[in-house]
């Protein structure tokens, strides 16, 4: 990283994780501030000024669900959660609260800090929309609603499936909520997940080489949808493992 | 009896008809349900029948009258009592007296001399009339009560071919809920009424919301009142009277039966007692039903404190071995870092990380086993496709699957599925994960989907060794594994868990040889009604 060290607001209650997390952040470039509870979190956002948190949704004093929607109150920086792999619900309630990205516990050291260099590599971009995607052999041009295969072919999507890339582009390399994506393509009041899959279906069938293992519109299992530009896809390393009893 | 009396009235009113015929209109209203099962009581059908009555009369007279001279009065009679007969057979007991009567005055005033009078001239004919009046009432009494028995029978076998025929269909009924279903709808065939079932709860009260389901009005505080006294209550609301009827089975009260006749009709006590039976099936079935539900939850208990006995004796060795290499590695590299090279305190790292690595695939094993079979349904249901899924599960694999080639056949047309998406993800992972532990790398795995019956099936196939003679059934069984002693971690956990979470959702797994070598995992998960809708257009 040649570029000014990112400051990374770590919100986690167990001392072990803390010092684990701590270390792997500050040799990997970062500079941490570690808290233990949400009230001081919330006053370090403020004065600490951080480039990214992460935060541990089960704190001492508050839910981490609080800390994110207070600071979603003044500020858009990137917050990555912490959760049980067990509380879908709680993970789902964190991306309505507005949360960018999500590690499961157990997670691995590798692991958080790809999501964390994927959001920051993302928010350095996000002035500039790209107008033209490229998803492997397919180029996706938003703009003028063209989509070409490798052989310069043009392939049609229909204005929902373009509505629905356009809006997975937009979020590109982050979690988008079925309700958010059924909200913001189908409007807020014809809610049926049934055409949601379908319509992911079709269009991973136009894009993907291999629709049953898609490489660029990945499924985030009762959360959402990604989409994956960079073509450095994550990975669940089989290197280094930190968790917690809870 | 009170046919008796009503011919003892008309006795009475043998002056004037039309005291008669009054009198008469009352009698099927007292007797309603007795006197006549196959007529209700109406009051212009009875006034028609006594209208009958004496145009049989009538006509008696009418084809007596060209007879007269011809032939003798004795066999001018015989046409009378033939009238009489027909009338019994006909009209009924009121109307069949009134015939007898009738005949016997219109043949004294008619054709017995001095005709045109009632006077009786010859003592012989005084005979004639008794006669005649005798034989007409007793046959004619006769006939209807031959006729009341058979309609007493044909009530009779109506009502056991409806006790039979809801008897038959409470016995394939699954629970309480399809029980009552059943049951309401044959109780509102039978009577041509409405009726509900409201079923009481597991400690036997009655809730609001089970009334607000039926097709019925409800009067909770009376539906109570009937469960707690036991005996049905009847409630006459401005023209309507329904019944309350309480379904006690052999301890506790299963719930109440509420009968609804059609508007401006009433239960007689016919269709009372035959409703009562109703009641005492239906709550017989009930019992039955919440009997089956116990015993399948004592059952269920049992194996569950069989399962955490298993699971203890069995993981606690599995626990053990890692931690102690945990710790150990662990103050090596806290006490005597300095002592140690570069290159083994990295080794010591990666078992320290490796080891908790397989404490934590164990753990979050044995926690979901625990999960899965603790709860009753699927909490988290969602329509899902196919191909997702198996993409997740793909993926979450990826570092383990990297020598191996994956082939992915699955039909673009499938219809979603309706599951907790977790865990099927999970249950082919685990399919996945067994397929990188038992098969050698660079060989294929391939996974299949089609639609089968009214099910989905989902099958992952491999190159590898296969089950070779050993029952392949065996290996979902709990703490079983493939090779037991080896050096391939994991504790027999994966396969029970497929097939916990297939069953949830369910379905079923089974495992199977190849023909051509290799082993088969076949998931069968049903289709939700309803998916298999057009969800095509959805896409458009």
């Amino acid at each position: 990283m040649t570029r000014a060290m990112h400051r990374v607001l770590l919100i986690e209650d167990d001392p072990a994780i803390s010092e684990v997390l701590s270390i792997l952040f500050e040799t990997s470039g970062f500079r941490v501030a570690a808290v233990d509870c949400c009230e001081r979190a919330i006053r370090q956002a403020q004065s600490y000024r951080p480039d990214l948190c992460v935060v541990d949704l089960g704190l001492p004093d508050r839910d981490g669900l609080n800390f994110i929607m207070q600071v979603r109150t003044w500020s858009p920086v990137p917050i990555v959660v912490l959760t049980a792999r067990a509380n879908e619900r709680d993970r789902l309630a964190a991306f309505d609260a507005g949360a960018d990205d999500y590690v499961l516990k157990p997670f691995s050291g590798p692991e958080v800090l790809a999501r964390v260099r994927a959001i920051l590599r993302r928010i350095t971009r996000a002035d500039e929309p790209a107008a033209v995607v490229r998803l492997g052999a397919v180029t996706v041009d938003l703009a003028n609603r063209r989509t070409h295969d490798l052989h310069a072919e043009e392939t049609r999507l229909t204005p929902l499936e373009h509505r629905l890339l356009e809006c997975l582009v937009r979020h590109a390399g982050r979690v988008v909520t079925h309700r958010q994506l059924m909200r913001e393509v189908w409007g807020p009041h014809q809610a049926d997940v049934r055409a949601l899959r379908v319509c992911v279906g079709t269009l991973r069938r136009k894009l993907e080489r291999e629709p049953a293992q898609p490489q660029y519109l990945l499924t985030e299992p009762g959360v959402g949808y990604r989409l994956e530009t960079c073509g450095d896809s994550l990975r669940a390393p089989a290197a280094g493992i930190i968790s917690n009893a809870g | 009896m009170r046919g008796d009396v009503s011919s003892v009235l008309i006795d009475a009113g043998v002056a004037t008809q039309l005291v008669v015929v009054r009198a008469g209109e009352r009698v099927p209203v007292l007797t309603s349900g007795t006197v006549d099962p196959q007529m209700p009581p109406q009051r212009d059908r009875a006034w028609s029948r006594y209208a009958c009555a004496l145009a049989v009369c009538c006509l008696g007279t009418a084809l007596a009258w060209p007879l007269y001279g011809r032939v003798d009065a004795m066999n001018i009679a015989m046409i009378y009592v033939l009238g009489a007969t027909l009338s019994g057979l006909r009209l009924g007991r009121g109307p069949a007296v009134v015939t007898a009567i009738g005949n016997v005055l219109a043949l004294d005033y008619f054709f017995v001399p001095p005709r045109f009078s009632l006077d009786i001239a010859d003592p012989q004919y005084l005979f004639t009339l008794v006669g005649t009046l005798a034989v007409a009432l007793i046959i004619s009494n006769l006939v209807v009560s031959v006729r009341r028995q058979t309609g007493a029978a044909v009530a009779r076998e109506h009502r056991t071919a409806t006790l039979y025929a809801m008897s038959r269909e409470l016995a394939g009924a699954a629970d309480a809920v399809a029980i009552a279903d059943v049951a309401a709808r044959h109780v509102g065939a039978t009577l041509e009424a409405k009726a509900h079932v409201l079923l009481t709860d597991a400690t036997g009260a009655l809730h609001h919301d089970a009334c607000t389901v039926g097709p019925v009005e409800v009067d909770l505080p009376l539906a109570r009142q009937a469960l707690a006294s036991g005996q049905s209550v009847e409630a006459s609301r401005s023209r309507e009277a329904s019944v309350y009827l309480p379904l006690v089975g052999g301890k506790a009260p299963n719930g109440v039966l509420v009968v609804h006749p059609s508007p401006g009709q009433q239960l007689v006590p016919e269709q009372l007692r035959l409703l009562e039976t109703l009641a005492g099936q239906l709550a017989l079935a009930l019992e039955r039903a919440r009997l089956a539900e116990l015993a399948a939850e004592s059952r269920a208990a049992a194996e569950r404190a069989a399962l955490r006995n298993t699971l203890l004796a069995s993981i606690s060795h599995d626990l053990r071995a890692p931690l102690a290499a945990i710790a150990s590695a662990g103050s090596l590299v806290a006490q005597s870092s300095h002592a140690l090279s570069r290159h083994r305190r990295a080794v010591l790292g990666q078992l320290i990380e490796q080891k908790a690595h397989e404490m934590s695939a164990l753990l979050s094993n044995v926690l979901e086993l625990m999960r899965l079979e603790s709860c009753a349904g699927l909490a988290a249901s969602n329509w899902e496709c196919v191909e997702e899924l198996v993409g997740t599960a793909v993926k979450y694999n990826q570092h383990r699957l990297e020598g191996w080639r994956i082939i992915t056949r699955i039909p673009a047309e499938l219809p979603l599925l309706r599951v907790d998406a977790q865990l099927i993800v999970q249950l082919i992972s685990n399919l996945l994960e067994n397929c990188s532990k038992y098969t050698a790398a660079g060989t294929c795995i391939t996974i299949e989907a089609a639609v089968r019956g009214d099910g989905l099936l989902l099958a992952v196939d491999d190159d590898g060794p296969g089950f070779g003679t050993r029952e392949p059934e065996t290996l979902f069984e709990k703490f079983t594994r493939g090779q037991p002693e080896s050096h391939v971690s994991g504790v027999g956990l994966g396969l029970a868990i497929c097939r916990a979470i297939a069953r949830l959702h369910g379905g079923s797994i089974c495992a199977m040889n190849r023909p051509e070598g290799g082993a088969r995992f076949e998931t069968f998960l049903p289709l939700a009604p309803g998916c298999t809708g057009d969800t095509r257009s959805l896409s458009a």
